[in-house]
């Protein structure tokens, strides 16, 4: 078979729709009769509930209702997000705050009105007494098993702790040539998604079926979810993601104001939506990060690495987020901490730490932004200790194209992925050592010039046999698709990954035509709905497109069989002398030839062009398969920035910027390549600009896009990429998944750079993002070394 | 993020504007709505009744004015002045510094009227105006005053305009003969509130008859380390009279401009930071304005020969 599509730079499908602003987001839809929800929401961050006035928000012009917990509580369960993991301590959380707030921006109480004017102007006028508690906003004191306690029902502050250990960690670190021991902090951030977090629930009495339309990217898992803790049969609720504006993993868990819609529009017995608006999405959507790590790295005289020891603090915020729990963010960074390089001797400890501060969540790249960052910080500093170039001193660690599989120091196993052709390659394109020659000048001439690498690996497109999240009791490890050819002869392709932004409507339909033998043109795909297939997670941890064409050819395949099965008879030939082209069927024998229109009206109209019994057995025109990659596979890459800083504005200016991965078989390149650009675009909103700083009362001081700072187009450079051929992994479709690698790398890339660029000042990079304040300090305090 | 109810009436006259306004004792005038919209969306200001300029003809539009100098219309909006042949030709530090005022699309809806009312000390017409020592005029119920820009800013968002008082023109005196520029700004993204900003103009004296040329006028001014726009006089006096400038001179200057401001600590930069800045812009924006002095023909006009600096 010719590759026809796969591998092409096939235009998106959805473009034309998204971009001419004929996207239909959640907000875009409208049911006559919607009601609106405004929220009261908790100005405080740690407080008893004394008492909740609602008398004047129920008399205000427009208000249908108003709802407080105890209104709710008999309607549903409480949101507990299980997990297996040892040491692991749930949240209970209820829809609006029960008794006590643990976070500012806690929704208390919830106005419905008829439009969101009027439930605003309700909300202004409810009243809460509160009883302070005691702030709960330094991780490392609420980690102590003395602090006061956000969830009084749990034996202290630390909802997860875990360790990962091998080989012979205190050998490894006796008197080795290199001893690097630092903190290193990576700042809360946000996912700051272009459509906000939006929910309207529609009940049809006369069905009693409900419609939740959610900008979710995960609607068969909020599906599950919303079925248990409403206690509605699935074949009752159907969840659908219409186009939805980006989620970057702030989409991927369940929110209260999700269930709340759904509860109200049953309750109500009308529709009731709820869009967030910026403050409450930069507040309320779950949050990243927030990682403070201990590490050290012994390294030996040839800059081999002996041994790694990281003790890690995740600030959690204030629930276990469900699905994912606490677990998701911190326990990765310690997973992922060693890299891509062979490590024997690792000792990791990490605590996630509730805090009244908004929960985290799952985002892009999960751990693995915090894990880089430090990993390839230590690298850089042991290399200069040994006065080492960066690049031999990750060449001499890394994995060798021999060496796989590898199991990792935290058991992790890399399957063959480029990681010495990544390094090799990003440097060849980047020309570095005519980059550190213009170093050499740059500096002569008194400039801050600093180059940067990152080199990682992650696991991507993962099977059943490891969650998505430690211990998390859901399958994240399997995606279905069901492909039908109906009465007309068109083709219907059904998904259950969520597209938000990825292009799934196209690489998907490359995936099928491609397989079908058929025009892309006569696909159609189906996404972002639990009607579409019977069970789905959706789509986060750079899963869709590997186990999304791996379903879809399986699918395929099945289908393919009777489609053989039918053209062989209505063609009058045995089925191996039948091949399909381009959508027809061929007899190489005879220059008959059926299209596959005609074959599904033969088929299904035609009486008695079939015999009976066939028609049993071969059913309709479709075909549902389910795919498990079992174990999923490595993707990696290497960044190489370069970069110089203002000497008066401190300021950041990057010069140039290449990306090597290793992301195996491209489905469509431009998508690859939209992605890799998306994701350095963010990573380096999260190494310069992006923080969610929160004052030490729990107050979120960046609450709006003034002072939560992402990057724009003018502040993104141009990006070049190199994607590796080097061997297909051993998922069905040899692809790797690659929907995170920029936000991986680009951070740890970036304080790499910025450090080089300071050497001449002795300083470095220990805390991200570095905005130019934090470049400041550093510059300052190179002058004044006393202080 | 929805504002509280309001009255909303368009104005088809300065003198219906002062009278709506003075027919509520919560009014608000609203021009472009670029600041005015945020604040009332997040309930920080819940005005009952709005007043709406932006159609009233005699706000609009520029105008030459005897003697070199230009009159602006209140509801000018950003981008006219941006834009506009006359600025370019009589002050093109305004056609060049508007470029670092927010987004095209602000630029298309925001008015002088309203940045000057607004009062951010970190925008940039305020720290314009003051250099060019612009006269504002002011009606309300009383009848038209003119003030300087100096008298107008009182602090961060805070001017002597009473509720019921419009600013309606802002005047623009001619600049002396030869005179050149340079304008700096560093925000954190292109289309950011300044964290500083740094305008300085020089101008030279004739050198006719052989006598050396010398400064016979300096302003500088900085917004965005300060409570509101300022102008360093001190600074600006010790330029004069002088027919060159060493390094030394430009330190001292730079040093008095950074120990006369009194910058806030926020989220997006220390006070320190900021002084930082302001040393450091100082200088280079009063290098560059020197050199270009230099550069300069003595010809008559030489504002048509300045070209635009690169910002930082
Ligand atoms: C994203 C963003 C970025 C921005 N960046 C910058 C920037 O970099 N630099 C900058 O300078 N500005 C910036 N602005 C502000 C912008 O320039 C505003 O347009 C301007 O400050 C206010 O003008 P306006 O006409 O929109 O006034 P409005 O918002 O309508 O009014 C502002 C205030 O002035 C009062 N007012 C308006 N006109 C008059 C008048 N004639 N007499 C008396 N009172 C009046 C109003 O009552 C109100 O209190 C930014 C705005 C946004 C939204």
């Amino acid at each position: 078979m010719t590759n026809k599509y796969i591998g092409s730079r096939v235009k998106r499908k959805e473009d034309p729709r998204l971009l001419t602003g004929n996207g239909r987001y959640v907000d875009d839809i409208k049911i006559v009769g919607q009601l609106h929800i405004a929220f009261y929401r908790s100005d405080h961050s740690h407080a008893r509930i004394c008492n909740i006035d609602t008398q004047a928000a129920k008399c205000s012009p427009g208000v249908i209702d108003v709802f407080t917990e105890k209104d709710i509580c008999e309607y549903y369960s409480p949101v507990i997000a299980q997990s297996r993991m040892k040491n692991y301590q749930a949240t209970v959380m209820s829809i609006l705050a029960k008794d006590k707030v643990r976070y500012v921006g806690e929704p208390i109480v919830a106005v419905v009105a008829e439009s969101r004017y009027a439930a605003e102007d309700a909300a202004a006028l409810i009243a809460v007494d509160y009883e302070a508690l005691p702030f709960i906003t330094d991780p490392k004191v609420a980690a102590q098993l003395n602090a006061p306690k956000l969830h009084e029902e749990l034996d202290s502050n630390i909802l997860v702790e875990r360790s990962f250990r091998r080989g012979d960690v205190e050998q490894a670190f006796w008197k080795p040539q290199v001893h690097i021991k630092e903190q290193f902090r990576f700042n809360r951030k946000t996912s700051v998604a272009m459509e906000n977090r939006t929910y309207l629930a529609n009940y049809d009495c006369t069905l009693n079926h409900l419609t939740l339309y959610s900008s979710t990217q995960v609607p068969g898992i909020i599906k599950d979810a919303l079925s248990d803790l409403l206690n509605i049969p699935g074949n009752e609720l159907r969840v659908i993601a219409p186009d939805v504006g980006g989620g970057f993993g702030g989409k991927t868990s369940l929110y209260p104001e999700e269930i709340l819609v759904v509860l109200l529009a049953r309750k109500l017995k009308k529709p009731v939506k709820w869009a967030s608006d910026r403050l409450e999405d930069l507040t309320t959507t779950s949050q990243a990060f927030d990682e403070l790590i201990d590490a050290e790295i012994a390294v030996d005289a040839d800059g081999k690495i002996l041994g790694l020891k990281a003790e890690v603090i995740g600030d959690v915020g204030a629930y276990s987020i469900y699905p994912w729990t606490a677990g998701i963010e911190p326990v990765q960074v310690i997973s992922f901490l060693p890299g891509p390089y062979k490590i024997e001797n690792y000792d990791a400890h990490v605590r996630a730490v509730a805090t009244s501060k908004s929960p985290t969540g799952p985002y892009r790249g999960v751990g693995r932004p915090c894990s880089t960052f430090v990993m390839e910080r230590l690298i850089d500093l042991a290399s200069e200790q040994l006065d080492m170039d960066p690049k031999e001193m990750r060449l001499k660690n890394l994995v060798q194209p021999d060496e796989f599989p590898y199991k990792a120091a935290s058991g992790i196993v890399w399957d063959k992925s480029g990681f010495v052709e990544g390094l090799n390659a990003a440097c060849d394109a980047i020309n570095y050592d005519e980059l550190r020659d213009q170093q050499a000048r740059a500096r002569d001439e008194g400039r801050l010039f600093g180059i940067g690498i990152s080199t990682f690996a992650e696991l991507t497109g993962i099977g059943s046999r490891i969650s998505a999240s430690p211990g998390m009791p859901i399958n994240t490890g399997t995606e279905t698709a069901s492909i039908s050819i109906d009465s007309t002869g068109s083709i219907v392709a059904r998904f259950g990954v969520a597209s938000h932004g990825q292009g799934l409507e196209t690489s998907l339909a490359q995936v099928v035509a491609e397989h079908l033998n058929v025009s892309i043109d006569s696909v159609r795909i189906i996404h972002g709905d639990s009607d579409a297939v019977a069970h789905s997670t959706g789509t986060y941890a750079s899963r869709s497109a590997a186990l999304g064409s791996g379903a879809a050819i399986l699918a395929t395949r099945a289908l393919n069989v009777k489609l053989l099965k039918i053209a062989s008879i209505l063609l009058g030939d045995e089925e191996e002398n039948i091949f399909i082209q381009d959508g027809f069927f061929f007899n190489k024998n005879t220059d008959k030839s059926l299209s596959l229109k005609a074959l599904a009206k033969a088929y299904y109209s035609q009486m008695g062009s079939i015999p009976a019994e066939l028609k049993e057995e071969i059913g309709d025109l479709s075909a549902t398969k389910t795919y498990d990659p079992l174990w999923g596979t490595t993707s990696s890459a290497t960044h190489v920035v370069a970069l110089e800083i203002d000497r008066i504005s401190l300021k950041v200016k990057i010069s140039k910027y290449i990306v090597a991965e290793d992301c195996g078989q491209m489905i469509n390149p431009l998508i690859v390549e939209g992605q890799v650009h998306g994701g350095v675009a963010q990573g380096i909103g999260a190494a310069l600009f992006e923080e969610m700083v929160y004052d030490e009362q729990g107050q979120a001081l960046s609450a709006s896009l003034a002072d939560y700072i992402v990057p724009a187009a003018t502040e993104i450079p141009r990006i070049d990429i190199e994607h590796l051929d080097v061997e297909l992994p051993p998922t069905l479709s040899g692809v790797r998944g690659m929907g995170e690698s920029g936000t991986i790398g680009a951070p740890a890339a970036i304080a790499n750079a910025i450090s080089d660029a300071l050497a001449p000042l002795d300083q470095y990079v220990t805390e991200l993002p570095m905005t130019p304040e934090r470049i400041f300090r550093l510059v300052q305090a190179a002058q004044n070394p006393s202080s | 993020m929805k504002p509280a109810i309001f009255d909303y009436e368009v104005a088809t006259s300065i003198e219906h504007a002062v009278r709506l306004l003075s027919s509520s004792d919560n009014s608000k005038i609203i021009a472009g709505g670029q600041s005015l919209m945020p604040i009332i969306n997040f309930r920080l200001l819940e005005p009952s009744l709005l007043v709406d300029i932006t159609r009233l003809p005699d706000l609009q539009g520029i105008k030459s004015t005897l003697g070199g100098g230009i009159s602006i219309g209140a509801s000018t909006k950003h981008h006219e002045l941006e834009t506009s042949l006359l600025i370019k030709e009589r002050f093109p530090l305004i056609s060049d510094a508007m470029k670092h005022v927010a987004h095209l699309a602000i630029r298309n809806k925001g008015t002088i009227g309203g940045s000057l009312s607004h009062a951010d000390p970190a925008a940039e017409l305020p720290l314009l105006m003051l250099l060019l020592d612009a006269v504002l005029h002011i009606t309300g119920p009383t009848g038209l005053r003119k003030i300087s820009v100096k008298e107008f800013l009182v602090g961060a968002l805070t001017t002597i305009l009473e509720d019921n008082e419009i600013l309606t023109r802002i005047d623009i005196p001619s600049l002396p003969k030869r005179t050149n520029f340079a304008f700096n700004e560093l925000s954190q993204r292109a289309g950011d509130l300044a964290l500083c900003a740094v305008g300085v103009t020089i101008s030279m004296s004739s050198g006719m008859l052989g006598r050396t040329k010398k400064i016979k006028d300096a302003r500088i001014g900085l917004m965005g380390v300060n409570d509101t726009a300022i102008r360093i006089s001190e600074a600006e006096n010790l330029l004069i009279g002088r027919s060159s400038l060493d390094s030394s001179i430009i330190d001292q200057v730079a040093q008095i401009c950074t120990s006369t401001i009194s910058p806030n600590t926020d989220l997006h930069a220390s006070a320190d930071f900021r002084r930082h800045l302001a040393l450091q812009m100082t200088k280079k924006t009063l290098t560059e304005a020197w050199e270009k002095a230099q550069a300069s023909k003595t010809s008559e006009n030489q504002n048509k020969e300045n070209q635009s600096e690169e910002n930082l």
